[in-house]
């Protein structure tokens, strides 16, 4: 995060603010995992990836803006995987890439540790 | 400037209601869907808005369709719209500026940079909306006056991939971030084009410009391009996807088209234009402003082919008046 950025009045709010959400957001992308992880159809398992995209869009949107570079990067690349998943030739398929998920679940400890050093 | 800021993401509409705060000079409205902007819009309580700033992903209506929606409001064809997203592949960025976006800054984003953005934006759509005004102004007075000069990169609006030459500018800035291998910018000018200039109200002129706009732009239809009017009769485009235009088979269509096309001035005479192709830049390897200097050359060439044959053509009727 730039000086600029620092400055702004309401910096610390919005970054608490952002933490809070994560909380949220980081269990909603673990569900979304599981149950592409677990689906059975190519329907439940792409509609859980892209669930899960749209949230760790969100995150690499304002993460890196508030000084959390590391962990918007992190859902930048995990968002691209899952992309390039969907865009892949596996995409008409009931499979779910175990990286993909590896991926995620990594993504998911970064937030943990985020929100308990902003405890 | 009042901006409408359209984004699923409440933190990333706080984290602009800061920024407007503390720049200090605009007054910020908030969305968090695009049916609830077009809403907002619909409704005469909310005002003019100046500026729009537009996420891509959004649930129900993405920012691209949005923007499509927005332009096709007479009340908001000049409107700069930033489009403020994290999706940084090319097809958004072709998708967002055929659809009418004025620039694009990719999240996470920086004070700085977006001030500077929105700053540039606002100069434009006053200098746009001052050559609109001259155009429509002519239009009832035939006032000469108030022409537009030749050079000048006037609008278009409503014909499909034909995007404002400074919202060009922009893509290209944002393409030169990424891949550009299969990409090649071409040029077409309308020949003779001073003196359609010179005996034309800016109504006449404008019109002029549409209607070519329009055949070149259906001539190019199943080809992936942008396309954009640089002024002196010149149209500047570029292409994807590895296409790799002929030069000369695309005049003789363009021109085949315009000699089917009837094309009138306000006395109700013909008119007849034609124009000249450039060279088809490629853009491959090309970064920063060499890609701007690949637009440069295609545009230069395009106007020296049509200087050329203007020039052709006069000796060609020297030489039969002299026999």
């Amino acid at each position: 995060m730039t000086q600029a950025m620092e400055e702004l009045p309401g910096i610390d709010r919005i970054r608490k603010r952002f933490v809070a959400m994560l909380s949220d957001r980081q269990t909603q992308i673990a569900g979304h995992g599981l149950a592409a992880w677990d689906g059975k159809t190519v329907e439940e398992i792409n509609g859980n990836l892209s669930g899960a995209q749209a949230i760790l869009h969100q995150i690499a949107g304002s993460a890196g803006s508030l000084g959390f570079e590391e962990l918007g990067k992190a859902a930048r690349r995990c968002e691209v995987q899952i992309l390039d998943h969907l865009a892949g030739p596996d995409a008409d398929l009931a499979i779910c890439p175990v990286e993909l998920i590896s991926d995620l679940d990594a993504f998911v400890a970064t937030c943990r540790k985020e929100i308990e050093a902003h405890a | 400037m009042r901006i409408l800021a359209v984004d699923d993401d409440p933190i990333i509409l706080e984290l602009l209601g800061q920024f407007v705060e503390i720049i200090g000079t605009h007054e910020l409205t908030t969305a968090e869907s695009a049916l609830d902007a077009l809403d907002m819009l619909d409704d005469p309580d909310t005002g003019s808005i100046d500026c729009f700033m537009l996420d891509i992903q959004m649930p129900g209506m993405d920012g691209i369709e949005l923007a499509r929606r927005i332009r096709e409001t007479a009340r908001h064809a000049d409107t700069p719209i930033l489009m403020l997203t994290a999706m940084s592949d090319k097809r958004y960025i072709d998708a967002a500026f055929a659809a009418g976006a004025t620039d694009y800054v990719t999240k996470p984003f920086e004070i700085a940079e977006l001030k500077d953005r929105i700053s540039v934006v606002e100069g434009m759509a006053e200098a746009r909306q001052q050559r609109t005004k001259k155009i429509f102004a002519a239009k009832s007075a035939a006032d000469q006056a108030s022409q537009v000069a030749l050079f000048e990169p006037i609008s278009i609006y409503d014909v499909d991939n034909v995007i404002e030459y400074s919202s060009m500018e922009n893509y290209v800035a944002q393409l030169s971030r990424s891949a550009l291998f299969g990409s090649t910018t071409f040029a077409f000018s309308i020949r003779e084009i001073e003196t359609f200039h010179a005996a034309m109200s800016a109504f006449e002129f404008y019109s002029l410009i549409s209607d070519v706009a329009e055949v070149i732009s259906d001539t190019l239809q199943g080809h992936q391009f942008l396309m954009s009017y640089a002024g002196s009769g010149t149209f500047v485009c570029i292409t994807e996807s590895g296409w790799r235009p002929n030069m000369k088979g695309l005049m003789e269509s363009v021109n085949l088209e315009l000699s089917q096309t009837e094309l009138f001035d306000n006395y109700g005479q013909r008119i007849h234009p034609r124009v000249s192709a450039g060279q088809a830049v490629r853009l491959i390897w090309k970064s920063g402003n060499s890609v701007m200097d690949a637009l440069a050359q295609a545009h230069s060439s395009a106007e020296a082919a049509s200087q050329a044959h203007t020039r052709a053509m006069a000796n060609y009727w020297q030489v039969n008046q002299t026999a």
